[in-house]
């Protein structure tokens, strides 16, 4: 195991530093240049020069390159010259906001999902189970966005429930507002719980069928025990991966809750980022998402391994 | 009274648009210390009635009418709770793949303490106890440590061996072991029937022996009931049965079994047609449509299940044995066995003085073992084969046997080109097929042709079974593509199946038409030689004397050569001219069939020719022998020297230091690999004719 891990560990590494060599690269393969976009379209060619100096970009791409990682391993993500401010602060009070929204929705996701798949799977065929199953289609065949607006309309409009006028874009004012994301959550849970519970259903019904299944009813295990002892454990090793793959959208946000609710998360930052051709806020949220993404599969395997004895990672 | 009586049981399962009358009216009943054995074909409702028992049945079945008392009180008036503190307490189930029945995420410590848990309501420490004790009744060796490992890291037999003690651990009154042995190698196998009667013994349980295995029935069952289509068809204790059979099917199944012909060599008999479809049962008496001596009323009335007395009961008005029968069945003045034995050996000695068509020689697989932090070094080798020589002639079919994880099934990969030597050479006809250019090496594969155990695994799902014939054929480019479709039509003839099977998939088959595919798949580039591995494994009796008997007539037609692998001896016996065994990768005995099996050199041999359960009650009850002690060694390690004497019960200090080398015994190129074998060694001026190896 430990082995594995180092092992794995040098593998992401490796994987993180050819994210940051590959989107460097591509960065600097924009048109128009980021010295450009902070000046416009009317900078004097002698405004551009300094410009081009003061921010070392002169230099041979290597020398960027390198100072830029240095920078990267110094945990100095740079300073973003559009907004004129550190990235590092930019990027962190929108990830706070997201991550915030996101991870509280995927906790509720998985609380309503995991019962309702095994509700959904012990009572096959059940009305309990075509209900379910139809709920599941129709959130999940809504577009996000749609789900949002329809959300908004009720809660906001409608019932006046919640009044969000108020922006939410650091972690404190999240939490210091929950009624301002409790809208938000409840699209994102809404449609994590549709595809969630599809899968533990799934999971759940391939292992009532199993042999050890009718081992454990035959040495007498009622019904309930052979569920929460046997089945349970087993239907849930397939959930876990799925929740590692969500990860990266903790720090990825949802793009489109962030638009509908007009959230400064991350998802909305880097979007307009890359339409203001800023560089470096693009540059590091690009880098982010890989270093999430790599973490979040090596702890889907690792659990992975924990939960089913049969795994061994060599 | 009997400690369980099933009297009448009827059991339906409702499909969508059917229902499927398994059970139909089924009497059993067995007394404490008693072993019933159920047998019957796949479909007869030999597993459904012991899940009726239980009360654990598919989604959808139900037991409609009729009465289980165990020990006097009604099961079937149970409640749901009731019926849970009867499993595992009164009823102990074992079931048959051990690897699947057992729960993978939980310790085999926890899955035994859990039974005890729920009936003794013991203390988590208490059942822990208990099961070790369990444990250690089931002779699983070192119980407390085993008690912590999860299932995947126990061998097979071992695995078996905790499912009877969480079957046992509460002492039930009655056992159900519904093919306990059927995923297992023959030697474990006899380990494990053997651990069960001691146990019956020892706790004074009744045991339910439910098999498709007449052999192992023969051996440990004291009655009976053959099942046949949801009905009992016949029942008596197993003497009787054996020996007097009265039900045409009883009959039939035992005539199909390949031992039974084995010396004679006559074709097998096998039972035509399917059995009926049980969402429509046929009126009268279901086996009517299959037997050779129905009349009309067997079609109209149903016999019911009577006898001569008591004892002996079958549901037949024309019941084998009969006088109606004794005028048609007598055979005409039958050759001595002793004649026809002299006789097989002649002629397989003709074969093997025939032109050799492949030969190999010193053949060596292994496979690497990597570990390593970050760079991965080969730090082992599994040998899977290890110096492997033996030749196969014109026409002549070899038969290689072993325990699985022997390397017979890797040697017939090597054969095809599956998988790529370590060391070694494969001639054939001559011919080095490492060394030949490709394109000759790609003519040569055609002469060389693959049969699977699983047809069905073996063939694209989603292709018709035309796809599947015409594949071959086209990858070679052989002929017109108007000359393909014609061999195509000519070798479905020839296995015997319909030209309408070509525009059907593969799931429309049943095992022995997919066998039969499976043969013609082959067939069609019209080899010289078939590597047939474990061809009948998978099938029914009646079902795998139609494929033997297929495969003998091909060979006679063809002239084909078969390098028939298989663990089930008397299947290679039957019908192979010359006998491998096998043992952890290397060849330990090769000689003509009827010299090893009746004169074995090899402790080897002579362990796996007393561990295969033979269907005769009295040749079962005349064995001494404990059979092959302990499981196979790894073979990344293999022992030194002699890679049997581990396991041998006549190994000395010489078996560890010096590898036997293979030595004639006797005039035939009877070989073995032995320091101290079971006979003499050939006088020394019998040199051994390599070219017969």
């Amino acid at each position: 195991m430990t082995a594995y891990l180092f092992r794995r560990l040098l593998q992401s590494v490796v994987t993180v530093l050819m994210v940051t060599v590959v989107s460097f690269g591509l960065m600097k393969l924009m048109p128009g240049g980021p010295v450009r976009a902070i000046l416009g379209s009317h900078a004097t060619p002698a405004n551009i020069a300094h410009l081009t100096q003061q921010m070392g970009l002169d230099r041979p791409l290597y020398v960027q390159y390198w100072t830029w990682l240095d920078g990267l391993l110094h945990g100095n993500l740079g300073f973003d010259y559009v907004v004129q401010r550190p990235i590092s602060d930019v990027l962190f009070s929108a990830l706070g906001a997201s991550a915030y929204i996101v991870g509280v929705s995927l906790l509720l996701a998985l609380l309503i999902a995991v019962p309702v798949g095994m509700v959904q799977a012990t009572r096959r065929n059940s009305a309990v189970d075509h209900a379910f199953t139809v709920f599941s289609f129709v959130a999940y065949g809504i577009p996000t966005f749609f789900v949002g607006f329809l959300i908004q309309q009720w809660f906001e409009d409608d019932l006046q429930w919640v009044s969000v006028q108020n922006q939410v874009s650091t972690f404190t004012e999240a939490l210091t507002h929950p009624e301002a994301i409790c809208l938000p959550v409840l699209t994102l849970t809404i449609t994590t719980v549709a595809g969630y519970s599809r899968y533990m259903r799934s999971g759940v019904l391939d292992q009532i069928t199993q042999e050890y299944v009718r081992t454990a009813k035959a040495k007498g295990a009622s019904a309930r025990r052979t569920l929460y002892g046997h089945v349970l454990r087993n239907a849930l090793i397939p959930m876990v991966t799925l929740i590692g793959l969500s990860l990266p959208a903790l720090v990825g946000g949802s793009l489109i809750v962030e638009f509908v609710f007009n959230i400064q998360g991350i998802g909305l930052v880097t979007t307009r980022a890359a339409q203001q051709n800023d560089y470096g806020i693009t540059l590091a949220a690009t880098l982010l998402t890989a270093v999430v993404t790599v973490v979040g599969s090596l702890v889907a395997d690792v659990s992975y391994a924990v939960l089913d004895p049969r795994v061994r990672l060599t | 009274m009997a400690l369980l009586e099933v009297i009448g049981l009827r059991t339906e399962i409702r499909l969508k648009r059917s229902v499927v009358h398994a059970l139909d009216g089924i009497d059993l009943s067995v007394d404490a210390g008693e072993t019933l054995g159920i047998v019957g074909e796949s479909g007869c409702g030999k597993t459904m009635t012991a899940m009726s028992i239980m009360q654990l049945l598919p989604n959808g079945g139900n037991v409609v009418g009729g009465e289980i008392r165990l020990d006097g009180r009604d099961l079937l008036s149970l409640s749901a709770q009731e019926m849970d503190s009867v499993r595992g307490n009164d009823i102990g189930m074992i079931f048959q793949d051990p690897t699947t029945s057992l729960n993978p995420t939980m310790t085999i410590g926890r899955q035994i303490s859990e039974s005890v848990r729920i009936h003794r309501g013991a203390s988590k420490k208490e059942a822990h106890e208990r099961a070790v004790e369990a444990l250690s009744l089931v002779g699983m060796p070192s119980p407390a440590q085993r008690a912590l490992v999860y299932p995947h890291e126990l061998s097979g037999g071992m695995r078996q061996r905790a499912m009877i003690a969480m079957a046992l651990a509460n002492e039930p009154k009655l056992l159900i072991a519904d093919e306990p042995t059927t995923a297992l190698d023959v030697t474990i196998q006899k380990q494990i029937l053997e651990l069960i009667d001691n146990l019956k013994q020892q706790l004074g349980m009744a045991v339910i022996l439910v098999t498709h295995d007449l052999g192992v029935i023969a051996g440990r069952a004291d009655k009976i009931a053959v099942m046949y289509a949801g009905k009992v068809v016949e029942t008596t204790s197993t003497r009787a049965l054996f020996a007097n059979p009265r039900h045409p099917y009883t009959e039939a199944l035992f005539q199909s079994l390949p031992e039974r012909s084995a010396e004679s060599g006559d074709r097998l008999y096998s039972i035509p047609g399917l059995p009926p479809d049980l969402t429509k049962p046929p009126t009268g008496c279901r086996f009517a449509a299959r037997c050779r001596y129905a009349v009309d009323d067997c079609r109209t009335n149903e016999p019911p299940l009577a006898g001569t007395d008591e004892q002996h009961r079958f549901a037949c008005f024309l019941p084998v044995g009969a006088p109606v029968y004794r005028t048609e069945a007598e055979p005409v003045a039958a050759p001595t066995a002793d004649a026809v034995v002299t006789e097989r050996i002649r002629e397989s000695r003709d074969r093997t003085q025939a032109e050799t068509l492949l030969r190999i020689e010193g053949l060596v697989k292994d496979y690497p073992v990597t570990a390593g932090l970050v760079l991965r070094r080969k730090v082992g080798a599994v040998s899977a084969v290890a110096d492997v020589s033996l030749s196969v002639h014109q026409g002549e079919t070899v038969g290689l046997v072993g325990e699985s994880g022997c390397g017979k099934t890797t040697v017939g990969k090597l054969i095809v080109g599956l998988e790529k030597p370590t060391g070694g050479s494969l001639l054939f006809q001559g011919r080095d097929l490492a060394q030949a250019p490709r394109t000759e090496r790609r003519r040569l594969r055609r002469d060389v042709q693959l049969m699977f155990q699983d047809s069905y695994a073996a063939m694209n799902p989603r292709m018709l079974v035309r796809s599947v014939m015409r594949e071959p054929l086209d990858i070679h480019r052989v002929d017109s593509p108007a000359e393909r479709d014609r061999r195509i039509r000519e070798i479905f003839d020839l296995v015997g199946l319909p030209l309408s099977a070509l525009e059907r998939y593969p799931h429309e088959f049943s095992g022995g038409q997919r066998q039969r595919v499976g043969l013609a798949r082959a067939l069609a580039l019209r080899p010289k030689l078939i590597v047939a591995d474990e061809p009948v494994s998978a099938l029914d009796v009646s079902i795998q004397s139609q494929v033997l008997n297929l495969m003998r007539d091909l060979q006679s037609e063809l002239g084909l050569s078969y390098l028939f692998i298989s663990h089930d001896l008397s299947v290679i016996r039957y019908l192979s001219d010359r006998i491998g065994v096998m043992y952890l990768g290397k060849l330990v005995e090769i000689g003509p069939a009827e010299s090893v099996y009746s004169n074995p050199v090899h402790h080897y041999t002579r362990g796996l020719l007393d561990t295969i359960p033979v269907a005769d009650p009295a040749v079962e009850a005349a064995k001494s022998s404990q059979g092959i002690a302990g499981e196979l060694p790894s073979a990344i390690d293999p022992p030194s020297g002699c890679r049997f004497r581990t396991r041998c019960p006549a190994a000395q200090e010489i078996c560890a230091q010096v590898e036997p080398k293979l030595t004639a015994y006797g005039p035939d190129n009877h070989l073995a690999a032995c320091h101290l074998p079971l006979r003499p060694a050939a006088a020394a001026s019998e040199e051994v004719q390599p070219a017969l190896v």
